[in-house]
């Protein structure tokens, strides 16, 4: 099982969408699924526990930073948010992904060679 | 230094997580409940949702941590505490291991000590001896071909810093108490110098002391200086006696100077070469060695050797044709005299038992492995992969194979110190450090080394086959016994039957020099030893220079002994078998002309007293013994042996024939032949022996043999007694019986035979508990099947030949396959052999039988037991 998923996701994907959405705000890492399951619209098929070791190695990259804070729903979360070195590791990430998208898709597009 | 941080801030890391996870697990399933879901049924999806929960924290853990070296320590914990858990198991396995370990500690520590580490002299890789060749004979042997030809070679070269000359020497010291044999050497000027080493008192000779007339100096050993002179720091300068005559003595050497080729050494004179003799281009009474230059490598100097030796031969053709000087390195030279070969033979033979003894330990480790499937299952079910359950396994075995090499390190050390105890003290002074064997960092890291590699090796195949079984087990273990792993019985058979491959070539290895042995004790020397004293001693040549007083020693001395009480005959030889002397000439039929040089041939020769034969039991085949009528003033006579007869006179009497040997081309006529015999080794090839009346020809060394009626130890006294009767300043060398003479030169191979009866047991011990290990394991495997066999009518003993013809069947394989690989390899004994061929038949039928039967006799105790099992039990046990 936890073969088959980690091949759907190539490696650092996960971390690429935490820092990415941490960009945008800092969330705990309930909310941080959450999110993740829903704007993907449940294409990626990511156990909710897989999280924890990527925000693991974020946190001894220190590309994140972790604090605990009471939620609006009063209830003890660990406050995840993007760090500069986060921030500059994933612009590099995002571009290189975008570079590696750009290439698989033109072998994938039939047409003018 | 983040690590260093993370080290100690782990603890709450963990805790952050696993409240976090919770947290996160309380929100999913409130989340659930609020959209209509039971507690219950939220909390089942919250889980699914999450994954593996355990697996998760885990991974998450894993990042904080040097998974690699965490992972180690926690496998060791859990080895051990495996291991103490199986307290039989581990004891088995340990002994195992620890023996074959253990043998190879023990060997390879002598390999250490002679082939690997330095002699204990400065760049000592330089050092090298110096060996007559004949290249057309192609015989090598020590020393030189002629002392005039290496002084030629000496001047000549440009490969050597310094070369020394030496020859072992047995010094007559009289004053300062009883007269006493002292063993040492007389050596050229360099000799210490070209070694390297230095005197702890005064100094080494200098090269005047070198010249004939100027060479009254004396170097003591510390042994001799501490015990005949107390010590005495003021002994420099002071006088000695040294065979009669006054030498000064200018240094003393360390005793932890050692020359293992010259044997012990406590008095060094210097060489002082006569004219005479640096003019013999006939023979050398000397041997020598050389310090190479720096960056010269043996081959060059030899090429060097080769080139001189080549014009020598122009030059001088009578002496030199054929001959040449080889260089060897030192090292090779002394590891060789002391052993090398038979140790290596030892070091493969051990070698084998180690891999029996790993095999065995992995059938151990596969059968145990088996009975802790469940073990593995559940491991694998909880998220353990694959590797690290291999892992896990190879750590335990390569932790048994530590604890094993720790056995092994403790019986090597044990046997270390029983060969060196076997060693008997009069060989110890050719024997690098006297014999003595350290267990130091090379032989440790030696016994390291193969336990690392024998863990890694065997615990691999066991670590593979277990994991692999893992997850598809996992359903079918309630099924039981039935589903036995048939991959891992049949890498079980396939070690089992190797082992006893292996324990065959070695079984029938040791057999063959064991027969040797038995073989060269055996038969008879020619002569018998029994209740012979050997009394020997060496004449000094300022007081005995004249022939006629030597000749009335001899008879003085021989009389004297005669009328001892208890003494049944007495005989004088210059040389006796097994004494320290020896005596050998060039001798061809009279009848023939003189052949080229480089062409005669040689034979041992020695002066005897007319009862030399009697005494020694030495049986006459034709002719006549000599008598008292064979004296000074008649004419030679001759008694040779049957080698010698049947070669120069085949199918001839050689009676009455004239034999010419020596330099001076002395003739003599043959009045006897007797039968050969064991000169100087216990496994002879058939030499030529000549022997000539010692009246016609008195020799300085003497041997005296006397046969007794009753206990020969107390003769020793009175022989010495009668002696110094004769000459009250004349040392003597030793008083021994034969029997004891020919057991010190035959040591080395008694300790070979006493190794080789302890490895051929300890090949076949293992290989037999391999395969009732293997078949009584198989046994309670089947346990299930032998009881439906017998409820559905098998008699017990259809039972029990069912155990034991597949216990057979695998011993027999195991048998075959050794008896072809022994077939292969017991040639490289060959050297080794004593009048038994590599591929003797009888060793060749007889191990594999015993063997065999053995296997058989282990077979029957599981075999037994499978005959008494109850179907009922069986068939309810699950």
């Amino acid at each position: 099982m936890k073969k088959s998923q980690q091949r759907d996701l190539f490696p650092g994907a996960l971390e690429m969408m935490i820092l990415r959405t941490l960009k945008r705000q800092p969330l705990h890492g309930y909310a941080l699924v959450q999110h993740i399951k829903r704007t993907s619209n449940d294409l990626l098929q990511i156990e909710e526990g897989s999280l924890y070791p990527a925000l693991q190695r974020l946190l001894k990259e220190e590309l994140v930073k972790a604090e605990w804070a009471v939620s609006s729903t009063n209830r003890r979360v660990r406050i995840y948010r993007l760090t500069a070195a986060g921030a500059k590791h994933l612009q590099r990430q995002v571009s290189s992904f975008e570079r590696m998208l750009e290439g698989i898709t033109r072998v994938l597009t039939p047409g003018e060679s | 230094m983040i690590w260093f941080r993370q080290l100690f801030s782990r603890r709450r890391l963990y805790d952050d997580l696993s409240e976090e996870i919770r947290q996160h697990l309380e929100q999913k399933i409130e989340e659930l409940v609020a959209g209509g879901m039971s507690r219950k049924e939220a909390a089942a999806a919250a889980r699914r949702e999450f994954g593996n929960l355990t697996l998760v924290q885990e991974d998450s853990r894993t990042v904080w941590r040097w998974p690699s070296i965490e992972n180690l320590v926690a496998d060791v914990r859990y080895g051990l505490r495996m291991l103490r858990k199986n307290p039989g198991f581990t004891a088995v396995v340990v002994l195992t291991l620890g023996l074959g370990m253990g043998a190879n500690t023990a060997i390879f520590s002598y390999i250490n000590a002679w082939m690997i580490k330095p002699l204990p002299y400065p760049q000592s890789d330089r050092l090298t001896v110096f060996l007559s060749h004949d290249t057309k004979k192609g015989w090598t042997r020590e020393g030189l071909t002629s002392t005039a030809s290496f002084l030629d070679f000496q001047n000549q070269n440009t490969s050597f810093e310094q070369t020394a000359l030496w020859t072992g020497w047995n010094f007559n010291l009289t004053g300062d108490g009883a007269p006493a044999l002292v063993e040492g050497g007389r050596v050229s000027w360099n000799y210490f110098a070209a070694l390297g080493v230095k005197p702890m008192l005064g100094r080494t000779f200098t090269p005047d002391e070198d010249q004939p007339g100027a060479g009254h100096v004396a170097i003591l050993g510390q042994g001799l200086w501490q015990s005949r002179f107390a010590g005495d720091r003021k002994i420099i300068g002071r006088n000695i006696k040294i065979d009669g005559e006054s030498y000064t003595v200018v240094g003393v050497m360390a005793g932890t100077f050692q020359f293992p080729l010259m044997g012990l050494a406590n008095l060094w004179t210097p060489l002082a070469l006569t004219d005479k003799e640096r003019a013999d281009r006939g023979s050398s009474w000397f041997t020598a060695f050389g310090r190479l230059r720096p960056g010269v490598t043996p081959e060059r100097a030899g090429a060097e050797s080769a080139a001189v030796f080549a014009r020598l031969e122009m030059q001088f053709p009578q002496t030199n044709t054929n001959l040449t000087l080889l260089i060897d390195s030192m090292t090779d030279e002394i590891a060789r005299k002391e052993g090398a070969p038979e140790v290596m033979i030892c070091f493969c033979i051990v070698g084998l038992i180690l891999l029996i003894a790993c095999a065995n330990v992995a059938n151990l480790m596969l059968a145990r492995a088996t009975n802790r499937t469940k073990e593995f299952a559940v491991r694998g079910a909880l998220g353990a992969t694959r590797g690290r359950l291999a892992r896990q396994l190879l750590t335990e075995s390569l932790l048994l194979f530590f604890f094993g090499g720790a056995a092994g390190t403790l019986f090597g050390l044990w046997g270390m110190r029983w060969i060196e105890a076997e060693i008997p003290g009069h060989i110890r002074g050719y024997l690098v450090n006297y014999g003595h064997v350290d267990l130091d960092f090379t032989t440790l890291g030696f016994t390291l080394g193969i336990a690392l590699l024998c863990g890694l090796v065997f615990g691999l195949a066991p670590a593979c086959e277990n994991s692999r079984l893992t997850l598809n087990r996992t359903l079918k273990e309630a099924s039981g016994q039935a589903s036995g792993s048939n991959r891992s019985a049949r890498l079980r058979r396939i070690f089992v039957a190797a082992e006893i491959a292996l324990a065959v070539v070695v079984l029938i290895s040791t057999t063959l020099l064991v027969k040797s042995f038995v073989i060269s004790v055996r038969t008879s020397p020619g002569y018998n030893p029994a209740n012979v004293m050997v009394a020997q001693l060496a004449l000094p040549k300022t007081k005995y220079a004249q022939e006629s007083r030597q000749r009335n020693f001899s008879e003085d001395v021989l009389a004297r002994i005669h009328a001892l009480p208890q003494v049944v005959s007495v005989g004088a030889a210059s040389s006796v078998p097994f004494g320290g002397f020896g005596g050998w000439a060039e001798v061809e039929a009279a009848e023939k002309p003189v052949p080229q040089p480089g062409e005669r041939l040689g034979a041992t020769f020695t002066a005897v007293s007319p009862d030399y034969f009697s005494a020694m039991q030495i049986g006459l085949v034709k002719g006549r013994m000599f008598h008292s009528a064979d004296t000074q003033g008649t004419s030679p006579s001759a008694i040779i042996n049957e080698t010698l007869a049947l070669q120069f006179w085949p199918n001839e009497n050689p009676i009455g024939r004239e034999l010419r040997f020596g330099e001076q081309h002395t003739v003599c006529t043959i009045v006897g032949v007797v039968r050969d015999i064991k000169m100087y080794q216990l496994r002879p090839r058939p030499e030529r022996q000549m022997y000539v009346p010692l009246a016609q020809f008195p020799s300085a060394t003497l041997g005296f043999v006397v046969r007794t009626a009753g206990n020969s130890t107390t003769m020793a006294t009175a022989i010495r007694d009668t002696i110094w009767g004769v000459d009250r300043d004349q040392p003597i060398s030793s008083v021994e019986p034969l029997e004891t003479l020919m057991a010190i030169v035959d040591a080395g191979n008694r300790i070979l035979t006493k190794l080789m009866v302890f490895f051929g047991a300890l090949a076949m011990f293992l290989g037999v508990i391999g395969i009732y290990g293997v078949m009584s394991d198989l046994v309670s495997q089947r346990t299930h099947e032998i009881g439906i066999r017998t409820a559905l009518g098998a008699s017990p003993r259809q039972v029990m030949g069912l155990v034991i013809s597949q216990g057979l069947k695998l011993a027999l394989i195991g048998v075959a396959v050794g008896v072809l690989c022994a077939l292969g390899t017991t040639r490289s004994l060959a050297t080794m052999l004593y009048q038994v061929t590599p591929n003797d038949p009888l060793t060749f039928i007889a191990v594999p039988i015993v063997f065999a039967v053995v296997a058989a006799a282990a077979c029957c105790v599981p075999a037994r037991r499978a005959m008494c099992v109850d179907p009922i039990v069986a068939l309810r046990y699950e």
